[in-house]
């Protein structure tokens, strides 16, 4: 099929997306923190938009994964695809999480609070919400093909979330800025730009990795599992012949 | 499995580098003085100096950039002669952080510019919340995706059935 001679040809280039992450993160980490200017207004926890923007926007990517690969496989009901959407669930929950924890970190000095009930910030809970659930459906059901499917449905349904997440900074007054990014251009200086791309290339690199890394893990856990299921069941039968 | 270790090894390697360079920077362009430590150490090169402006000595053109006042800070005071870009932020009872020379002949702090109070505890707390967990759920991983091979290859569970 298609898709697994995609993700075959992609894997064979694993050692490429950590090294190329390596290096991104490492330089954007270098302009980020030494070499570029603090901000006229933020002073120097502008620095800390250059880790937290890319955890946000690798979060969403591995959303939208998440949820091309479900309806994928509810039409293809593809083994392989579902190992890879189970792989970037947890990672979607981690890169949520830890860019909630350095956006409440930057909003302290910035907002004086660590904490508001901000449609962006809201919405974007909901979306941590919806990954946590999807990994506690596929631990608490035991048949396997139902724990697939439910979760994939599960995803699909939660993709409602992006676009509001997305939109909320228009549809609402909020404290959080607006976007950045728009088709009307791009509203920062290059010294700011430079390092939020390197980090935010670097970080998107970095996902890829670890998502093939965590998709072997998933795959080769059950290849393990399903043979010592079967070697014990072998044995049980022989048992039962003598 | 050598060879994760390696790698990891290298990567820590560069880490530890990269955040004595970060550490060094601070040293060097962020970290600031105040009054008593700067008459103590009499320094020759332009410093950042952080202080409470008294009130009540606060005199001059302000707003176009050239005031005189006191700064104080851990019980000691120093005259100050700001003379720079029209200031937003300078009024009496204000904390800041004033970059310039001290002159120990007539015991003035001569300042050219008012910098930003650094916050620079949330960033690096923000950079080690956001990248630590990575590295160690990678780390996890692959060294998990390395014993599983292992233990799959050992066991001779991967064989043609």
């Amino acid at each position: 099929m298609i898709i697994h001679r995609v993700i075959r040809k992609v894997q064979r280039f694993q050692g490429w997306f950590g090294s190329g992450a390596a290096l991104c993160l490492i330089a954007g980490l270098y302009i980020g923190l030494v070499d570029s200017p603090p901000d006229y207004y933020q002073g120097e926890v502008v620095r800390i938009m250059y880790v937290h923007v890319p955890l946000a926007h690798t979060s969403l990517f591995a959303y939208i994964v998440l949820s091309v690969g479900s309806m994928w496989y509810l039409w293809k009901r593809d083994p392989i695809v579902d190992n890879m959407c189970h792989a970037v669930a947890a990672l979607g929950a981690i890169f949520t999480t830890l860019a909630l924890a350095t956006g409440m970190i930057w909003g302290k000095p910035t907002w004086n609070t660590w904490w508001t009930w901000d449609a962006r910030l809201t919405s974007y809970s909901v979306m941590l919400l919806i990954l946590i659930s999807y990994l506690m459906l596929r631990t608490f059901i035991d048949d396997h093909e139902k724990e697939a499917r439910y979760a994939a449905v599960l995803a699909i349904l939660g993709l409602v979330d992006l676009p509001i997440i997305h939109f909320s900074v228009e549809w609402w007054r909020t404290l959080h800025q607006p976007q950045s990014f728009s088709m009307r251009g791009v509203s920062m200086s290059s010294e700011i730009l430079i390092p939020l791309m390197c980090m935010s290339i670097g970080m998107s690199l970095l996902f890829s990795y670890m998502l093939m890394v965590r998709t072997q893990l998933l795959y080769l856990d059950r290849l393990l599992h399903a043979k010592k299921g079967r070697l014990l069941s072998q044995f049980h039968m022989s048992q039962s012949d003598s | 499995m050598t060879s994760l270790y390696l790698r990891w090894g290298g990567l820590l390697i560069v880490a530890v580098g990269l955040s004595v360079l970060t550490y060094n920077h601070y040293q060097q362009h962020l970290s600031t003085v105040s009054p008593h430590q700067m008459k103590e150490q009499a320094p020759r090169q332009e410093i950042r100096l952080f202080g409470m402006v008294r009130g009540g000595t606060l005199e001059g053109k302000v707003k176009a950039g050239d005031a005189t006042f006191e700064l104080m800070g851990n019980d000691t005071s120093v005259t100050v002669h700001y003379q720079g870009p029209p200031p937003d932020n300078l009024r009496e009872l204000k904390t800041l952080i004033l970059i310039g020379k001290w002159n120990p002949s007539d015991n003035i702090f001569e300042a050219r510019d008012i910098g930003l109070i650094t916050n620079y505890g949330f960033v690096i707390g923000a950079y080690l919340i956001g990248l630590i967990p990575l590295a160690i759920f990678l780390f996890a991983m692959s060294r998990r995706v390395g014993l599983l091979y292992e233990e799959i290859k050992e066991s001779k569970l991967y064989q043609e059935e």
